[in-house]
């Protein structure tokens, strides 16, 4: 996927998520972006490895700078009682309008993942995506409970009984989003 | 190449003879940190034996190669700024390392730790970020330096595939660290000598201070008309003045960490975008430079006047029912 196409889907996924009320800071970007490309197979091409808050992607932040850089996307400290948003900027309506197939094909996706994510706090999102990418490790056919406590070794301050119910979680999202994929039968 | 050599026979012999000994493979890590392993692993290249970041394996990592605090980018900047005789590149490193802590991250609703600063070291922190941008935007993406290292990787192209096969630096350890500038700088000398070496036309540049110039910068005017402005310019000049003559260089803006978390003076914590507007209002340093053989300027810049609009107009835009249009 070029720059361009993958640009338009993360802004339409910054839009998803405000839309259904999240206050949008890089960590909800960050883990909602991860579910996307992981989860629900859209093709972005992230490298996603365990770091903060969970996965995390040295490329996406990059690309949300250069984002910033081209006026897409602006930084804003809108709720006084979080850190600051990522905020789509006019200059986006460029590409929205340049890629309208796009945007029409990964709607779907990016909704359900913005309907995940949107409400949950950053702690709740680092559980959920450290689960589902130690599930991708391990093998979604690995008992719940040897992801939950390896997912407690690799954070520690998330307990194996919060890590148990994240796991839990994230496969009933998975076997959602499976059906979401192109050419599911579902 | 970082692992290979930590992890060469001459270095190991080093790490087992320190007490407690150290193991190879944590000192790899946090050398390289986390972005390079995320590299590693996208090649499929991690070590055997390999494990994600831990917390506080990542702290560690900050202090040595972060974004925002990394001993090595303090060390770079004010030393560059040094050599190269700019103001702009110095900060308080002394006040800023003093004010160092580790902190959960409250302000993301999270406890996960993370490298931050007191507030009292604040506007150290913004100095160095300033330093970094201007740094940035003023040396290291200067369009001369720039161009200079267009045409020394055109001479390179050349004369590495002159040289070792595949036309790239050697990657064994040994053979990688006998090339050294010492080398490279006798054969660019060598070629701009000769008409008929291999890269004599990119090292008579270099050697003879004849550069290309740039004709176009990434600009928001044109990029509000279409992001990929400088892609379209490139193409065009490419097509009026030959591909010899043009030459293109980019670097799109990087993540910058400067989201990190304040311990406020009543013990509260905080986004350091939340804290300082210097911070928030920081410009991304990034460039994208055309640039053509000197000759050809004056008549490129009156082309490119006259043409912009024309150039930089989207030529393909995709409809509804899956087809492109120009």
């Amino acid at each position: 996927m070029d720059r361009l196409r993958r640009d338009v889907i993360l802004i339409r996924l910054i839009e998803a998520l405000r839309q259904r009320g999240s206050w949008c800071g890089e960590t909800h970007v960050q883990k909602a972006a991860y579910l996307l490309q992981e989860m629900t197979g859209v093709p972005m091409g992230f490298e996603f490895i365990l770091y903060k808050h969970g996965p995390f992607s040295f490329e996406l932040r990059d690309e949300l700078s250069a984002m910033r850089a081209d006026g897409f996307v602006s930084l804003r400290v809108q709720n006084p009682d979080y850190g600051p948003s990522i905020v789509p900027e006019p200059a986006a309506d460029a590409l929205r309008k340049r890629f309208p197939k796009t945007l029409r094909e990964h709607e779907p996706r990016v909704g359900f993942v913005a309907e995940q994510v949107s409400k949950r706090p950053v702690v709740e999102l680092e559980r959920f995506a450290t689960a589902f990418y130690v599930r991708q490790e391990m093998g979604a056919e690995t008992n719940p409970n040897a992801i939950a406590q390896r997912v407690h070794v690799l954070k520690s301050h998330i307990s194996v009984e919060q890590a148990l119910v994240a796991v839990r979680t994230v496969c009933s999202w998975a076997h959602e989003a499976a059906s979401l994929r192109p050419g599911s039968q579902a | 190449m970082t692992a290979e050599i930590i992890s060469s026979q001459e270095l190991v012999t080093v790490w087992e003879a320190m007490t407690p000994p150290l193991r190879c493979l944590d000192i790899m890590k946090l050398a390289v940190g986390p972005k390079q392993w995320a590299e590693y692993k996208k090649a499929g290249a991690l070590p055997v034996g390999a494990t994600p970041f831990s917390d506080w394996e990542a702290i560690l990592a900050e202090v040595i190669v972060g974004d925002a605090f990394g001993v090595d980018r303090m060390d770079y900047l004010l030393r560059d700024s040094y050599h190269a005789g700019v103001a702009y590149g110095r900060f308080d490193q002394y006040r800023l390392i003093d004010t160092l802590r580790i902190l959960p991250k409250k302000h993301e609703e999270s406890e996960e730790p993370a490298l931050g600063v007191e507030e009292g070291g604040l506007h150290s922190a913004e100095a160095l970020l300033l330093a970094r941008y201007f740094m940035y935007t003023q040396v290291y993406f200067h369009p001369v330096r720039k161009i200079y290292d267009v045409h020394l990787k055109d001479f390179l192209a050349v004369w590495l595939q002159e040289q070792h096969q595949g036309g790239r630096f050697p990657t064994a350890v040994d053979a990688h660290l006998a090339l050294t500038d010492n080398e490279i700088m006798a054969a660019i000398l060598k070629a701009a000598r000769e008409p008929d070496s291999p890269g004599h036309d990119a090292a008579r540049r270099i050697v003879e201070h004849d550069h290309f110039h740039r004709i176009y910068k990434r600009n928001p005017v044109d990029a509000e008309v279409n992001p990929g402005a400088a892609d379209a310019v490139f193409a065009a000049a490419c097509d009026r003045f030959g591909n010899d003559n043009v030459r293109r260089d980019s670097r799109p803006a990087k993540g910058e960490g400067v989201d990190f978390p304040v311990l406020t003076e009543d013990r509260r914590i905080e986004s350091s975008l939340k804290m300082s507007d210097v911070l928030l209002k920081i410009p991304a340093a990034a460039f994208d430079f055309v640039f053509v053989e000197a000759s050809l300027v004056e008549n490129a810049e009156k082309w490119l006047k006259d043409e912009r609009a024309k150039i930089v107009e989207p030529q393909e835009r995709e409809q509804i029912d899956g087809s492109a249009t120009a």
